[in-house]
């Protein structure tokens, strides 16, 4: 058997730029994921808000003099009613903009590519499906979290300012949460969005049901994320209380430990299994 | 340089029925080679694939590329490999997935246009660059399939099926891209039910059926061998009656065309002898199947009495 002799072949240069890859990943969840996220939850603000400030000015317009008196005048009026609404607002929609958000962000992520076949050529690549999925993990909350802040930006110009750090914090941690669990599903099985639907709604329901149960059995709602609690987040942020960060560290830590466990099945689960 | 020990992969479904994709096989492939794989459908050749590259792990036994497990060494080292189906998302432009690709494959930033343009060049792709992946023909969608494997200069190339949907220029083509791509480092090995292709690209070809391994072809020694008893087929120009009577088991196939079974070498020279004495013009004598096809055939028979 023969072999022609071609020229020498270099030695192994580089691993693959997963890092520069961050900008298509980034280019990825604009496109496809944050486009649709924008479309839903503009949708939904303006049918919450539109109507209520409609509501709002014509309040103004046959709010009585004695009654923009007690206010304070009319421009402390109006911006005890903007502040109103506002807290009524976000107590109401924040926990939809978080939960909507990470559907939408991590539907898919890992299951996607397996199901399709797409992790073929990606992994063929000098290329960890670890780094590269934990990669599109944390670009994803970051882009997410970028997007809120833009949301509040036009709602700070359209109503009344809203973006601060309580906000951002609160968003990013319980986002961390949602998206942590169907992370963790997505890495596992198909219906990862599904499995979140149902992990949420059966922690809301086992908490509020055995949370406060003296049964040792009870206590096995410790695995699951204590969600019957996530409305004193978005109280607290609307109303521009203290955040409660006991609440907030055992949602981020709860998400926390599913990415790392995510990032685990990814390390050691075959890709070619769905 | 990739070495199969043993190796068994069996699939359990959720009615515990056990599905037995590879058993008990081994195989070696040697640096600097082109080596084949080529089984019936079924026969465990895109098993053997997912395996050699990590997406599947074996039941027992053991794939080593370079001495590695096999995802510790494409992590560090990348393979270039075209899948049998071309997966890439539909919504992507040819000329973003193959600079994607090529990211991750760790071509440094500075060479990313230039290697993108060159196998862009290569596979024929120019008139195609901007459009998206789904708008594609089969045949373009398996050439920037081919273009993806190419962007590295990988030292392991797997090519599934690769001339799968090609027109026949581009089949030629793909030969004379394979002929590149040889290297005294490079291991390269094509999986196809195409035996023609395999015949002409491969140096070796391993035959699977019933996830077993049948038998290994030495095609570079075999190319030319004769099979006693293999069947040949004459073609001749006049003098078509005669054949039937120099050849009494020939069959006829019209056209001038006779198949000629159980006959010896020698018988055949000296017959076709007697014809060209009568004045029968003969316009061509060959084998109907290369000496792999015969192996082929010969080897999934036995496969398939065992597997029985």
């Amino acid at each position: 058997m023969s072999i022609p002799v071609h020229e020498a072949l270099p030695a192994r240069r580089h691993r693959g730029l997963v890092g520069l890859y961050g900008l298509w990943q980034f280019r990825d969840y604009l496109m496809e994921r944050g486009a649709a996220t924008l479309i839903v939850l503009g949708l939904f603000s303006y049918l919450s808000v539109g109507e209520k400030l409609s509501e709002l000015h014509y309040r103004a317009e046959h709010a009585t003099a004695a009654q923009i008196a007690q206010a304070g005048g009319a421009e402390a009026w109006h911006t005890a009613q903007l502040q109103a609404l506002t807290s009524n607002f976000l107590a109401s929609f924040l926990g939809v903009v978080v939960f909507v958000g990470a559907v939408f962000a991590t539907q898919g992520i890992v299951a996607n590519d397996r199901k399709t076949g797409f992790y073929r050529f990606l992994f063929a690549k000098p290329v960890s499906p670890t780094r590269y999925y934990g990669q599109a993990f944390v670009i994803h909350w970051a882009a997410f979290t970028a997007l809120v802040s833009a949301m509040a930006l036009v709602y700070g110009a359209l109503v009344q300012p809203i973006l601060s750090v309580p906000l951002l914090m609160a968003v990013a941690v319980m986002f961390l949460m949602y998206a942590g669990i169907e992370f963790l599903a997505s890495s596992m099985a198909r219906w990862d969005w599904l499995s979140m639907v149902a992990v949420a709604v059966t922690a809301t329901y086992l908490w509020g049901r055995f949370g406060t149960s003296p049964s040792p059995v009870a206590r096995l709602v410790y695995l699951l994320p204590p969600l019957h609690r996530t409305a004193e987040v978005y109280s607290a942020v609307a109303q521009g209380d203290a955040l409660p960060w006991h609440l907030l560290a055992w949602f981020g830590g709860y998400g926390l430990v599913c990415v790392v466990a995510a990032l685990f099945v990814l390390r050691y689960r075959r890709l070619a299994i769905i | 340089m990739i070495s199969f020990s043993h190796v068994d992969k069996h699939y359990r479904g959720w009615a515990q029925s056990e599905v037995r994709a590879l058993t008990d096989l081994s195989l070696e492939v040697r640096t600097g080679e082109v080596f084949g794989l080529a089984g019936p459908n079924g026969a465990g050749k895109s098993t053997l694939i997912s395996l050699l590259l990590g997406f599947l792990g074996a039941t027992r036994g053991t794939v080593l590329i370079d001495g590695l497990e096999p995802r510790v060494y494409i992590e560090a080292n990348g393979v270039g490999y075209l899948s049998e189906l071309v997966n890439i998302p539909p919504a992507w432009r040819v000329c973003d997935a193959l600079e994607r690709y090529a990211l991750l494959a760790g071509v440094p930033q500075a060479d990313l246009s230039g290697r993108v343009s060159s196998v862009v060049e290569q596979l024929g792709l120019e008139e195609h660059r901007r459009k998206r992946v789904r708008q594609l023909s089969k045949g373009n969608l398996q050439r920037l399939g081919l273009a993806q494997a190419l962007l590295c200069e990988e030292r392991v190339i797997v090519l599934d099926e690769p001339t799968h949907g090609l027109d026949p220029l581009w089949t030629q083509r793909f030969r004379d891209i394979v002929d590149g791509l040889r290297a005294p480092k490079r291991t390269i090995l094509i999986a196809s039910h195409n035996l023609d292709e395999l015949a002409r690209v491969a140096d070796r070809v391993a035959i699977l059926d019933h996830g077993r391994l049948q038998r290994i072809v030495d095609v570079r020694a075999t190319r030319n061998d004769v099979v006693r008893g293999a069947p040949y087929r004459l073609v001749v120009q006049l003098g078509d009656d005669h054949v039937k009577e120099q050849f009494p088991g020939a069959r006829a196939l019209g056209g001038g065309e006779h198949e000629l079974h159980g006959e010896s070498l020698e018988s055949i020279n000296a017959g076709v002898a007697r014809l060209i004495e009568r004045g029968v013009l003969v316009k061509a004598l060959f084998p109907v199947h290369s000496a792999l096809e015969q192996q082929f055939r010969e080897a999934v028979g036995a496969g398939a009495e065992n597997g029985a």
